[in-house]
């Protein structure tokens, strides 16, 4: 579970987010939607301590984790693919995923079986079985972000964050990259999905919260915001 | 034609020194884009520390005992020069605080080893074995030898280990590697201590056909400096090519036109590159992201 109150963070003096409140209960996938620069980004950057907080809570299971380093709030089980999905280029698929599993080889997070884990993400996203030994720099956009979820869940993380899995690929890519969030949510895998494509999260979200100048405006079920007016007119282009 | 070969030889031992301290550059570099400007004093302490242990061990039980001190030494460069001044984001304090604690390792060396050079037994025969008529030093061949598979097993550590593999990622993507659970400051003081172990091998490789003492490292470590910006300071090929280029050209310079100008095609070469290639011979253009 994770449980955000009074965040507010920013870059330097310039303050992003004003404020934010919001929970994502466990086994659920929720969805934080909303336009350019309204600090979706941001909010994650300052969940997994990517940038430190300046004020406000923010609780993994019970632990505040806020303004600690990202490389603690990922031990204690918090995942973050980032935007830009940020694979390590001059290394392999296979050792991008062991990179995911850091921690539990290094024996600060309960280890797990992680080779399992490995093939699990290659049947999960056969065309990075495929693509085992080749370098991460050389893969598609969405072979990439394939990797950045994959690499994500080895953590076996109890929250994954996803920053805009669906950012420049092409629409059968984007198709791909929500059928795969679709089967992490049926494996009940607690997720904060955040998107500018705002109709496919809408509808494989449970829950939905629109941000706006970095303050929550709109939130509630995601079957009940897909029918919102305001919320069509502004970001489902009013269809 | 002997003395040419001859000259070739030498010139590829002492540029495989030059290549190692480079390699150690190159280390640090990758996790933080900072540089040790002590390393030449790393080298000088790895080779005093195995003088002094010589007598007790003998050379090559000292070698284990060397590596050790020299990581232990490239922690201790981190943690109080580097550390900081990373954190902070500082760009420049690095440079100056290492470059102090270098000058501050050569002080401790003068106080306890003196200030002249001495003698470091070597390992191997001081006779020269006669290969193609030219005369050459069998530490000489050690020195290549030990040179590559010091880089060898760096890179190995790097491709095969999960710790290795932390390093390339941080390299990679500093950011990125801490949202895996990698604690990256942790690993740019692993870095350092890698590269110290480099130079402090490089040292004990060196030593036996160098003389010795605490101002040994001084000039190695800035003509390192050389090839590392010749090599260019991503490339592990590109250092050995540069330390080798730099090590023959001065042998060369030495003999052929006079002992006093052997220190100058290596700073030609410097120049010439930064004007030509300013990334180095094999450096990646760097791409400036829009």
């Amino acid at each position: 579970m994770l449980k955000i109150t009074g965040l507010q963070a920013g870059y330097g003096k310039v303050l992003v987010l004003h404020g934010l409140d919001l929970v994502v209960p466990r086994g659920n996938l929720v969805t934080l939607i909303g336009s350019n620069g309204a600090g979706k980004t941001t909010t994650l950057r300052a969940i997994s301590g990517m940038i430190k907080p300046q004020a406000g809570q923010v609780f993994l299971d019970d632990q505040d984790i806020a303004g600690k380093p990202s490389h603690k709030i990922a031990r204690a089980g918090l995942a973050h693919s980032p935007e830009g999905r940020r694979v390590f280029a001059t290394l392999s698929v296979e050792d991008n995923l062991t990179l995911g599993a850091f921690s539990r080889l290094i024996g600060v997070r309960a280890k797990g079986d992680v080779s399992a884990d490995l093939d699990r993400a290659f049947v999960m996203f056969p065309r990075l079985a495929e693509r085992r030994k080749q370098l991460a720099g050389t893969l598609s956009g969405g072979e990439q972000q394939m990797l950045a979820i994959g690499r994500a869940l080895m953590l076996n993380p109890s929250v994954l964050l996803l920053d805009e899995p669906s950012m420049g690929l092409a629409p059968l890519l984007v198709a791909e990259v929500f059928r795969a969030i679709a089967n992490l949510k049926a494996q009940s895998i607690t997720m904060l999905l955040v998107e500018q494509f705002a109709a496919a999260a809408l509808e494989v979200a449970d829950y939905a919260y629109v941000l706006e100048n970095g303050r929550i405006t709109i939130s509630g079920k995601a079957a009940d915001l897909k029918n919102d007016p305001a919320v069509k007119a502004a970001y489902l282009g009013g269809h | 034609m002997d003395v040419f070969i001859q000259l070739v030889v030498s010139g590829i031992s002492v540029g495989m020194i030059y290549a190692t301290i480079a390699f150690g550059y190159q280390l640090t570099f990758a996790t933080s884009r900072t540089l040790n400007f002590g390393q030449g004093e790393a080298l000088m302490l790895g080779a005093v520390v195995g003088l002094s242990l010589m007598p007790v061990l003998g050379y090559w039980a000292m070698l284990p005992v060397v590596l050790a001190f020299g990581l232990l030494q490239g922690v201790v460069v981190e943690r109080l020069g580097v550390a900081r001044a990373v954190a902070q984001k500082s760009e420049f304090g690095w440079v100056m605080s290492t470059i102090a604690l270098g000058v501050i390792f050569k002080n401790v060396a003068e106080n306890i080893w003196g200030r002249d050079d001495l003698k470091f037994p070597s390992p191997l025969p001081e006779t020269p074995v006669v290969i193609a008529g030219a005369h050459i030093l069998p530490m000489e061949f050690l020195i290549l030898a030990g040179a590559l598979a010091m880089m060898l097993a760096v890179e190995l550590f790097n491709r095969r280990t999960i710790w290795g593999k932390a390093v390339v990622a941080t390299a990679n993507d500093s950011d990125a590697a801490g949202l895996m659970g990698i604690n990256t400051p942790q690993i740019v003081t692993l870095s350092y201590a890698m590269s110290s172990m480099t130079a402090a091998f490089a040292g004990v490789l060196i030593a036996p056909v160098t003389l010795t003492g605490a101002t040994m490292g001084t000039a190695l470590g800035l003509k390192a400096f050389a090839v590392a910006i010749i090599g260019g300071l991503t490339s592990g090929l590109g250092v050995i090519v540069g330390g080798i280029l730099l090590g023959i050209s001065e042998k060369m310079t030495g003999y052929y036109l006079a002992t006093g100008y052997a220190d100058v095609p290596g700073l030609f070469l410097l120049l010439l590159v930064l004007a030509i290639r300013p990334d180095g011979l094999f450096g990646k253009r760097a791409i400036k992201k829009v």
